[in-house]
């Protein structure tokens, strides 16, 4: 289900450099000028990929965590730790 | 009247410019390989204007605005934001062609096709990347299509070969005696952002590669249909590749190059369309 402002975040990210360094410095303050659901915030202030990942669209994805500093080699880490997940759900 | 003198394709993944000077000393030969080939073909086309069909990186269009296809028609467009093309490929301004982007957008309406338009782009990296490594003459005018790759609900394939067709329509059908060629990019399969990121799915590959290469398309419409939603996402940038089939007449390609590319999270593919005649040639013959 597409989270429209947690898009819109992630895409202005992707547009303005100057709000990317503000991010950096301070994201709950960047964060708490979008419309996002407490649930949500909670998952990004954590880097938690498993709750944001099924929000966004999966570019949108790799471009927040790419802005958020996070090495590309871990990003894929913790998304192929969700599919061993998803794989142990579903038996 | 204008003709088709060229149809072309190539990956695009931005690790490409990120790690070029990086990468293996090996597999950026290979690429460099892949690239090089399709720039001399082009050179050797002579051609006066380039249609570069690709995907929106989320850089001009969002979820409140995203058209399933654009055409850019203005005297020029920018080139790529992302800092890292920026380091490989600083030219801030690409020459468009507004008469052809204007005839091609009256030919698209007049057959009941309904694009957006825009006088201005901005090209990122899957258009960027391509023109960058083939070293295409940055003087060459250039009309972007941006297709809508990343977000479903997307064009179907049926719908990308009737764009194709539409395409070299409006090609055949302009007045002046231009020289068009067709780059579609992008592809083959890759997985970005998902569970299976970085997973090359070089089965897809080869299949997608066995019928372009078959060239009918049906059978081509058919194995996508089916296939694209059981592969990775990255792969939905074959639509890239079947407008760019469908313009040339759908006549087979000759592959110039396909490896998997782990290092650059794609399948990378390299190739070069055989372009039938035009109608009028074909009706006299």
């Amino acid at each position: 289900m597409t989270d429209y402002w947690l898009s819109k975040l992630f895409f202005d990210l992707q547009q303005d450099p100057k709000l990317a360094a503000e991010f950096r410095a301070d994201m709950a303050a960047v964060i708490d000028r979008y419309e996002i659901r407490p649930e949500v915030r909670k998952a990004l202030l954590a880097d938690d990929v498993g709750t944001i990942a099924p929000l966004v669209n999966a570019y949108l994805l790799r471009f927040y965590f790419q802005v958020r500093g996070m090495p590309e080699g871990e990003f894929i880490s913790r998304l192929h730790a969700l599919k061993a997940k998803e794989g142990t759900t579903n038996g | 009247m204008a003709s088709l003198v060229g149809a072309f394709a190539a990956s695009h993944g931005p690790i490409i410019a990120r790690n070029w000077d990086t990468m293996a000393a090996g597999h950026r030969d290979k690429l460099k390989a892949g690239f090089d080939e399709i720039g001399r073909r082009l050179k050797a086309c002579r051609p006066d204007l380039l249609v570069v069909v690709s995907p929106d990186h989320w850089v001009n269009f969002f979820i409140s605005n995203l058209p399933a296809i654009c055409i850019g028609i203005g005297e020029e467009h920018d080139g790529p934001p992302e800092p890292f093309m920026q380091k490989v490929f600083p030219h801030q301004r690409l020459k468009g062609h507004t008469a052809f982007g204007r005839h091609l957008l009256d030919t698209a309406l007049d057959h009941d096709f309904e694009p957006a338009l825009s006088h201005r782009l901005r090209l990122d990296h899957g258009t960027c990347i391509p023109l960058w490594r083939i070293g295409v003459d940055i003087g060459l005018p250039i009309v972007p299509l941006l297709v809508n790759d990343l977000e479903e609900p997307m064009l179907s394939i049926r719908r990308c070969l009737a764009w194709g067709r539409l395409l070299r329509q409006a090609i055949e059908s302009y007045p002046e005696p231009l020289r068009v060629a067709v780059l579609g990019t992008g592809g083959l399969s890759h997985s970005i952002g998902e569970t299976t990121m970085g997973w090359i799915d070089e089965d897809f590959d080869h299949a997608c590669i066995k019928h372009f290469e078959d060239g009918e398309d049906g059978r081509l419409a058919a194995f996508l249909t089916d296939a694209l939603p059981r592969t990775g996402n990255g792969a939905h940038e074959i639509r890239d590749w079947v407008i760019a089939h469908a313009a040339a007449g759908s006549k087979g390609f000759e592959l110039i190059d396909y490896f998997p590319s782990p290092e650059t999270l794609v399948g990378a593919g390299f190739a070069s369309w055989k372009v039938a005649a035009p109608a009028t040639a074909q009706a006299r013959s």
